[in-house]
């Protein structure tokens, strides 16, 4: 019911939207918004290009709520566009190959590592080192995904959509969503094995 | 299941993604095999470090793009709604209350419709308006600017607004109305709302073949079965069961299918048959195969030929 409620006030706020309404088009944003930038942070690893991302996808929501008609879940049709774009910057600027665990944000650089949790290491520094040099392989396994199974795998795991809304996002089955994360859950175990 | 064939599955059933089934085997297995208990364990540790590896973008970030995007809104305009969306507002208010009466009376429906006026009627606006307040710039186009004299100017304007028709069903302008929004490609809902409404006029040659159109050409199986069920009193029409003979070898929709048959068997005749004979030899189906058996067999033809 409560779920139900959720998506009929969204269906209100993009109907207000589409008639020029624009405090309806920012509750919009910020229903999605904040999914939207942990994507694209994540996969792009750059603040800079993150913020791109989130102004480009949500300025073409913008142009193009008019012809929004309901096919599909909104979050489902804002989500290709976010991945399109994503998978675009992946492409186009060969992130992985530069990719460090360094990123740039709001508050100056700062390195991945240092934003990772955990509890187990703290105040054990033989412990600290082997979580760091795990991490560092997470990132390294990370960036050794192609663009499309970086792209699933960020999805499925980070975001925790369903295969069936990932296939939808992407434009491809189900099944095909399924071997793209096998896939790169299969790397990720490889290139992990002796550490875990 | 074998050991190698359980381990390859664990991250998908740790997703959930597994069929039930599938899970069933993974947790039985798991449960007598000590190995693939251990492995299950290691990609769960695997799991809990993919997670703690996630980078989560600051508030700060956030507040950023926020204001970014703000101010990039400020320079652009927004798609307006097209024609038929502007149309489908008007139904919303319809098709909440009037299907139910139509079905229950039998009567005309009501319609609720907007449109674009001005954009069909290129409007002026000689002199008086109500001043500038009147006119929505987002939703208004000037056509021309021409200086009237003594400091004055007159500005034609092509305006964009939603009306309100009402009327019966058998009226011909909502008819037209209909008819044109049946055939909107780009909304799905749209059609299964007008053909819902047409289908109780199927008397009407224009309405009939509208609906035969729809049910052989329209890719939303929803509007197909709205419909197929407009044409149930005219299944003994030579045109209708040829379109019908179509569809049924055709459509890719099981629900629509079924429904043909419905529609067909009681009209028995040899071209129905053979259609019936072709639909079992590639129907992959098991409702609708015995379906179709059970119908051949009530018209005393060979189930046999395939």
């Amino acid at each position: 019911m409560a779920q139900a409620a959720v998506q009929m006030d969204e269906s209100e706020l993009i109907r207000s939207a589409q008639r020029g309404d624009q405090d309806a088009f920012e509750q919009l944003v910020r229903l999605h918004d904040q999914n939207v930038l942990r994507l694209a942070f994540n996969l792009l690893r750059s603040a800079e290009d993150a913020r791109d991302i989130y102004q480009e996808a949500f300025l073409r929501v913008y142009k193009n709520l008019g012809s929004f008609r309901f096919d599909c879940s909104f979050h489902t049709w804002l989500y290709r566009i976010v991945t399109n774009l994503c998978l675009d910057a992946l492409r186009k600027r060969k992130v992985r190959r530069e990719e460090s665990t360094v990123v740039e944000t709001g508050e100056g650089t700062l390195d991945r590592m240092d934003m990772v949790e955990d509890s187990r290491a703290f105040g054990d520094p033989q412990r600290q080192l082997m979580s760091r040099q795990l991490n560092e392989r997470i990132q390294d396994s990370l960036a050794a995904l192609t663009p499309r199974e970086r792209t699933v795998f960020e999805m499925r795991h980070y975001q925790g959509l369903r295969l069936k809304n990932i296939g939808e996002i992407l434009g491809t089955s189900e099944e095909a969503a399924k071997n793209c994360l096998f896939r790169a859950t299969q790397k990720m175990r490889t290139a992990l094995g002796d550490f875990i | 299941m074998r050991c190698d064939e359980v381990r390859k599955t664990l991250p998908l059933f740790l997703y959930g993604e597994l069929s039930f089934d599938e899970e069933e085997q993974v947790e039985m297995h798991v449960d007598e095999c000590a190995g693939c208990r251990d492995e299950l364990d290691r990609e769960k540790l695997l799991f809990r470090s993919l997670d703690q590896a996630a980078a989560v973008p600051g508030p700060d970030l956030l507040r950023e793009c926020r204001a970014g995007l703000r101010q990039q809104l400020a320079q652009v305009q927004p798609q307006q709604e097209s024609f038929w969306e502007k149309i489908r507002g008007g139904f919303t208010i319809h098709f909440h209350f009037a299907p139910g009466l139509a079905q229950l009376a039998g009567a005309a429906a009501m319609l609720a419709l907007g449109f674009f006026g001005a954009r069909m009627m290129p409007g002026s606006f000689p002199g008086a308006w109500g001043g500038a307040s009147v006119i929505d710039p987002a939703t208004s186009h000037v056509r021309y600017v021409e200086p009237t004299g003594a400091g004055k100017i007159q500005i034609v304007v092509d305006e964009t607004r939603q009306r309100t028709l009402s009327g019966s069903v058998d009226d011909r302008d909502i008819q037209r109305l209909l008819l044109a929004a049946a055939k909107d490609p780009a909304d799905a809902g749209l059609r299964v709302e007008s053909v819902d409404l047409l289908k109780n006029r199927p008397e009407s040659a224009e309405i009939r073949s509208a609906l035969l159109y729809a049910v052989q050409h329209d890719p939303n199986a929803g509007v197909r079965l709205k419909a197929l069920d407009g044409l149930k009193n005219f299944a003994d029409d030579s045109d209708t069961r040829k379109a019908l003979t179509q569809v049924l070898l055709t459509d890719d929709n099981p629900g629509v299918r079924t429904q043909v048959i419905d529609l067909l068997s009681p009209h028995a005749s040899d071209a129905m048959v053979g259609a019936l004979q072709e639909l079992m030899l590639k129907e992959d189906n098991d409702y609708i195969r015995t379906r179709v058996q059970k119908v051949l067999h009530e018209m005393n033809a060979s189930v046999d030929t395939y």
